[in-house]
């Protein structure tokens, strides 16, 4: 039998890119075909020429630093605080039953419906933008983290009960250990919320810089280019991010449970 | 233990759920002595309340009537001077086999610990597994894990809450024939609630029966046959029989006089 001499990395990335390339070929084509729907749309090529340009613009750059700067700083606020919120109420049953309600009616306001109403509180500073990404990325990681803490099986309290495992060294020893798969998953939704509220945080509380503020400054000066490029940027760098984080949270798994076949 | 550590003295002992709002009596007026340095088994067919009196004895059920005493002492709560061993060997999956060993060991030093550690992980005939995770052990490997983690605090009774019950055939002959040799070696008490009439004939000095709904004794069987037990010697089959018996599963002999 002939061996196909094509590794399964390579197959993966030929697999991965083979899709963009066919979209970017019925983009030309779109606009090849003159639909007059499709006046204002760049074609790829202008796009990519727009990178290029961005590429050697240091303003660029910097937009970038900001963004992940911002996420960053928002994202960790709001994974200490779901952190704590989660696990204070996954041990306690009274904590859960007071704050649980709250919680869930406030979780259900979008973060873009918040907008005005800290705008009006704050006025357009960093502060209501990292504000912003912190409460997104809470929500899942407390839902996460309680469902996380609620969850840990029985046998195991039984087992710390009988060596004599109790208040915080239980906690250490035997919750968060338990809780962390779920915890871990509570995170890497946090992170991605975190992402996808940055945009909402920088269009619509204006900043001088940021992905989010050249999307928005592309608009203001009708250059599509620029406009497609800030996206395509958002979507390539939190995809990075996922990937990252998703080899975190195997690595935390994997701590875990180490598969028998290994 | 020669000092005469590991007894179990119960007396007239009950123990109620409260179930949809009314009492169910698990254990009714149970009394039984076990002493120091024996091997006690506790068959029972399931919902007899077998698994209950293990935990009362363990400290994990502390609402009963009557006395639990370990030593002289009414149990109240779980003690290092007991250690148990459950069905699923309930090992901590992230923790490698030397800190789930160590586990109960949390107020010894690094050193004291390591030497515990490698001192039971030996007896076990783990040595060299330290660093491997419970997930890459056979059932019979983690069981034996966690047999050194209940030794490594020195216990002097060991609760066995059907420890060999998960294990294939085999396996389970094998890990009984370690059983005994761990008891012989430590010189601890052991108690060992079995489903398994062979099981708590070949490793018990005493069998005791219990029936079900509400649990009672109804039966102590003492076994004194010379160790190691041979599985297909008359004697073993006659005790056996003796407790099928209790269970009324004992045979009748139509077709012994059929031929």
């Amino acid at each position: 039998m002939k061996k196909l001499l094509i590794s399964k990395k390579t197959k993966g990335i030929l697999g991965a890119i083979a899709f963009p390339i066919v979209f970017i070929a019925f983009w030309q084509l779109f606009i090849l075909a003159g639909f007059p729907s499709a006046r204002f749309l760049p074609s790829p090529y202008k796009v990519l020429q727009k990178f290029v340009i961005l590429f050697s613009d240091p303003t660029y750059s910097h937009n970038i630093a900001v963004s992940l700067q911002r996420v960053m700083i928002g994202f960790f606020i709001g994974t200490l605080a779901g952190f704590i919120f989660g696990l204070l109420m996954g041990l306690s049953k009274t904590a859960e039953k007071i704050f649980a309600p709250f919680f869930h009616a406030v979780r259900q306001v979008p973060m873009i419906g918040w907008i005005p109403l800290i705008i009006m509180l704050f006025g357009m500073n960093e502060l209501p933008r990292v504000l912003i990404i912190s409460v997104a990325a809470f929500y899942p990681i407390t839902l996460n983290t309680f469902s996380g803490v609620r969850n840990v099986p029985r046998e195991y309290l039984e087992l710390a009960s009988v060596y004599g495992y109790k208040g915080l060294t239980l906690i250490r020893k035997i919750i968060i250990p338990a809780a962390l798969p779920s915890i871990a998953t509570g995170i890497s939704l946090g992170l991605a919320m975190s992402w996808s509220v940055l945009m909402v945080a920088e269009i619509f509380i204006q900043t001088a810089f940021g992905i989010g503020t050249q999307i928005q400054r592309g608009r203001d000066r009708f250059d599509i280019a620029l406009v497609i490029a800030g996206i395509i940027t958002v979507g390539v760098l939190g995809y990075s991010m996922t990937l990252l984080v998703q080899k975190i949270v195997k690595a935390v798994e994997r701590g875990q449970v180490i598969s028998a076949d290994k | 233990m020669s000092n005469n550590k590991g007894t179990l003295e119960i007396r007239n002992l009950s123990k109620s759920f409260i179930v949809d709002n009314s009492p169910l009596q698990i254990l009714n007026n149970i009394n039984l002595t076990v002493t120091s340095g024996s091997f006690v088994s506790i068959v029972g067919s399931s919902g007899c309340g077998k698994t209950t009196l293990l935990r009362i004895i363990l400290g994990l059920e502390n609402h009963y009537d009557g006395e639990a005493l370990m030593d002289g002492k009414q149990i109240v709560g779980p003690g290092t001077n007991r250690g148990i061993v459950f069905q699923d060997h309930r090992l901590l999956p992230w923790l490698t086999v030397g800190e789930n060993v160590a586990f109960g060991l949390d107020k010894l030093n690094r050193k004291e610990k390591k030497l515990l550690v490698d001192e039971h992980l030996q007896l076990v005939g783990l040595i060299g597994f330290e660093s491997v995770y419970p997930s890459q052990l056979s059932g019979g490997m983690a069981q034996r894990v966690a047999i050194a983690r209940a030794l490594a605090n020195k216990p002097e009774m060991l609760l066995l809450d059907e420890p060999l019950g998960a294990l294939d055939a085999l396996t389970r002959m094998y890990m009984q024939k370690e059983l005994e040799r761990l008891w012989q070696l430590e010189k601890i008490t052991m108690i060992m609630v079995t489903h398994d009439i062979e099981e708590a004939i070949y490793l018990s000095d005493k069998v005791v029966i219990m029936s079900s709904r509400p649990g009672i004794i109804k039966q102590i069987i003492d076994v004194s046959s010379s160790r190691p037990r041979d599985r297909a010697s008359s004697e073993f089959m006659q005790i056996k029989a003796e407790i099928l018996e209790e269970f009324h599963l004992g045979t009748e002999y139509t077709f012994a006089y059929a031929i």
